[in-house]
């Protein structure tokens, strides 16, 4: 995934563990930044709130991946809620994905109903999720999309440059100089859909608004079907009606990566 | 634990009490009676000590009442008892449950964790390990989605089977969970060459008023279902009326045949029951979905076409209430 300057901060008594670290390397192979609060420098669940809260005073991350649990004792099964309930107090539009142990039960059912109380952007996530989705979760939360967008390994859409790049079979990235303008657009409104949730279909009408003329639908088609001929040219490979750009049920487009 | 103890051990002494002080009462005649002259009190022919026959009677009669009332109140009681213990008792299922779950998911997440670095290894060096080495990582990963959803189907059943369970209903938005299912199944599903396409209709599609909880376990479970089940792409729509909201998860696999579905969400039941052939899920996902959906006033349906036909051939339709704050 293409460099973000955002930043991640994880609280958690577990931070050293194997699934966080792994958290940690998908976050920053997608270009986020990211600092762990945990049980092993700070020793007690105490410490380790004042330590997340001072972190989020001095780096101000874009998100917070914050644990329910902090400790074995009665005291740290929840104390994930009170630095929560201080998140909020001080910064009220910081998102913040609570880790729980699993997708039911008290633990989530108390993270749900402080989650609703608190009116912010807090989600809860169990802890055994792929780093994938703890990842698109994130993405999904932090909300703004990224001045580039990868779509599988080898076409990355930027935004800021209103450029795509592809790298072809001999690992050269250059400029695809056919998809610009309207065509452009399109791919990048189902970029940004694909990045906020992966599979969501965006409606013909959205896509549309790019376009001008009496039958604006059978001109999406025609521009969808460019953007794949273009892309393939530059893969080097051919994008049938079922690649990179799928029709719905003849409702709308979604995204489909390459599969490598 | 001691609560239980308590209330097992209860004793209710007010009804046989009643009973004794009759029996006493009825004595205290029968001994007066071989004080008092007869004859003072009644006439003949009936002068043969009439107030110990009084006695007697009242003596039996007030044991007859204690003991036969204590019966009918203790029994009354065990069965009071008895829903107040299976609340105790789901609630202590549940507090071991949490234990359990913590338990469990620990070393869970520490196998986990070291697969996912195991990969992240393997990835970043390119070293060149034996084919058993990347099927046991594949076989941890693709594992650990149907034990998440089995945890959550064993604390849903708990929750189900407690008595007078609150049903509470706040603002959820559907859109937003089906997008967290989807995130959870993407990567299995692309791990399986398998795709998920999702849209809401409206696509602004707005707040209704559910359980967000049991509306995410209910889709998961279908997904999961599609996934296990179905062909190689799952499609999920959410649309909504003035009254109702509908999730619908379509698969295009080869469909449900006609006899299976009238036991497709019996507890227990799988395919492979059908088929004779070992059990490969607990049978518990679809039977908790639809218990699920009643209990919140809705339901779970399912339509399946055997026909190699165009479109989906199994869809499963989930209809709930759009409810109202404080509904």
């Amino acid at each position: 995934m293409a460099p973000r300057s955002g930043n991640i901060l994880i609280v958690d008594d577990e931070a050293a563990s194997a699934i966080v670290r792994a958290v940690c390397r998908r976050l920053e192979d997608e270009g986020w930044g990211t600092t762990v609060v945990g049980k092993d420098e700070h020793g007690s669940a105490d410490e380790m709130m004042w330590a997340a809260l001072d972190a989020i005073d001095q780096q101000l991350p874009d998100g917070v991946i914050l644990d329910v649990r902090l400790g074995e004792y009665r005291d740290d099964q929840f104390k994930g809620l009170d630095i929560l309930k201080r998140i909020v107090g001080q910064h009220p539009r910081l998102p913040v994905l609570m880790f729980t142990q699993y997708s039911q039960g008290v633990e989530r059912d108390t993270v749900a109903r402080s989650a609703l109380q608190v009116e912010a952007p807090v989600e809860f996530i169990d802890k055994l999720a792929s780093p994938e989705e703890v990842a698109l979760r994130i993405r999904r939360l932090v909300g703004a999309e990224p001045r580039s967008i990868a779509v599988g390994d080898r076409i990355t859409v930027d935004t800021d440059a209103r450029t795509v790049l592809v790298r072809d079979v001999n690992g050269q990235t250059s400029a695809v100089a056919d998809v610009s303008g309207r065509r452009f657009d399109i791919l990048r409104e189902l970029a940004e859909a694909w990045y906020r949730s992966p599979g969501n279909m965006v409606p013909f009408d959205r896509l549309e608004r790019y376009l001008e003329g009496d039958d604006t639908r059978a001109s999406l088609r025609v521009r969808v079907r460019e953007i794949k001929v273009s892309l393939g040219r530059a893969l080097g490979i051919s994008l049938g009606a079922n690649d990179f750009i799928v029709s719905v049920r003849d409702r709308g487009y979604r995204l489909l990566p390459p599969r490598e | 634990m001691a609560v239980l103890t308590r209330r097992r051990l209860s004793f209710h002494p007010w009804p046989a009490l009643v009973g004794i002080a009759l029996a006493i009462l009825g004595l205290a005649l029968m001994v007066s009676s071989l004080f008092l002259s007869p004859d003072r009190m009644f006439p003949q022919p009936w002068a043969i000590e009439p107030l110990s026959y009084i006695g007697i009677a009242g003596v039996v009669f007030g044991l007859a009442v204690a003991v036969s009332v204590y019966v009918v109140s203790s029994i009354r009681h065990r069965h009071a008892d008895g829903l107040n213990g299976a609340d105790d008792w789901s609630k202590l299922t549940e507090q071991h449950f949490e234990t359990f779950q913590h338990d469990l998911g620990r070393p869970m997440r520490r196998i986990l964790g070291k697969c996912r670095e195991a990969r992240g290894v393997l990835a970043a060096t390119g070293e060149d390990v034996s084919a058993v080495i990347h099927e046991l990582l594949d076989e941890i990963e693709e594992q650990a989605p149907s034990f998440r959803l089995m945890m959550g189907n064993i604390q849903v059943m708990i929750n189900l089977e407690t008595p007078d369970a609150p049903i509470e209903r706040y603002p959820v938005e559907p859109s937003a969970v089906v997008s967290r299912i989807v995130e959870r199944y993407t990567g299995q599903a692309a791990e399986q060459g398998k795709d998920i396409a999702w849209w809401s209709e409206p696509e602004d599609f707005g707040l209704v008023y559910s359980d967000a909880t049991a509306l995410e376990h209910i889709i998961a479970n279908l997904v999961d279902n599609a996934l296990r089940y179905g062909g190689d792409y799952i499609e999920i729509t959410v649309t909504r009326d003035s009254y109702n909201f509908q999730v619908r998860v379509a698969d295009d696999g080869p469909g449900i045949p006609v006899h299976y579905r009238a036991h497709l969400f019996d507890r227990g039941w799988t395919p492979q029951l059908g088929r004779s052939e070992e059990k490969t899920s607990s049978g518990l996902g679809l039977y908790i979905s639809r218990t699920l959906a009643l209990r919140y006033g809705g339901d779970l349906t399912v339509e399946s076409t055997l026909a190699a036909a165009e479109g989906a051939h199994t869809v499963f339709t989930l209809t709930l209430p759009v409810g109202t704050p404080g509904s």
